[in-house]
């Protein structure tokens, strides 16, 4: 298989990536729009939490949790949108056929810094839907998710194989 | 010999044979040493000199 071109593995991620963006604007739009909404007017809670009987201080309660949910997911919506935008960029420097370019390496390093920044945040999230909400959180568990902090490790290490690159790309250039 | 001319000879750019006049290269090929020794009939020696100074830092010259 071809590594640039039609047909080629990085043609297919970067109909993903394009797909993606796409689909987490349109995402990041509609989650915020719902917190918003959701903090401005005023709806019955019962259309999320179908099972229970609120009074209406719990109601008032319920829907500023339902905001807070919607607004924390908007975050960290944001923060993948980071994360696609910088490995969006990586893929244009790829196909223009200079992948080692001193920028992907603070790209890269962006990019874990954005999944270790949504990682750390989900603990004190995960703490307060305990303490508020704790029927939501005996559904989704808690827990600390190893596989993002390997994720974080990955992509620290290949950030240092890109300087490593860049500086080669920068020797190989001025070698006359 | 113009620097065009003698990058045409040697088959270098005019970009290329400035950073070299100009001391930024950080290696040369010993093609491009033959080749200008060469067209310019003269030895190695003759175009490269050791100026004393401290050493060269590898990680010195990163852009990013």
């Amino acid at each position: 298989m071809r590594a640039l071109g039609p047909g080629s593995v990085s043609s297919f991620l970067k109909i993903i990536l394009d797909v993606a963006q796409v689909a987490l604007s349109i995402g990041l739009g509609v989650v915020t729009t719902l917190g918003l909404a959701a903090l401005i007017f005023h709806f019955d809670p019962k259309i999320v939490f179908q099972d229970a009987d609120f009074s209406q201080a719990d109601a008032a309660s319920a829907r500023r949790i339902i905001a807070g949910g919607l607004l924390i997911g908007a975050l960290y919506i944001a923060g993948v949108l980071v994360i696609v935008g910088r490995l969006r960029r990586i893929f244009s420097t790829l196909t223009a056929g200079d992948p080692f370019h001193p920028d992907n390496v603070r790209r890269l390093r962006t990019i874990g810094v954005v999944l270790a920044v949504l990682e750390i945040i989900r603990y004190p999230i995960m703490l307060i839907t305990v303490w508020l909400a704790p029927e939501v959180m005996s559904k989704s568990g808690f827990g600390m998710n190893l596989t993002t902090w390997f994720a974080v490790l990955v992509v620290f290490v290949l950030a240092e194989v890109f300087r490593e690159g860049a500086r080669l790309r920068r020797e190989a250039e001025l070698t006359i | 010999m113009s620097l065009t001319e003698l990058a045409d000879r040697v088959g270098v750019t005019i970009a290329n044979l400035s950073i070299l006049k100009t001391g930024k290269a950080r290696a040369i090929r010993f093609s491009t040493l033959d080749a200008l020794c060469r067209e310019l009939d003269c030895q190695p020696g003759d175009l490269v000199e050791f100026e004393a100074g401290p050493p060269i830092d590898p990680e010195d010259d990163e852009d990013e």
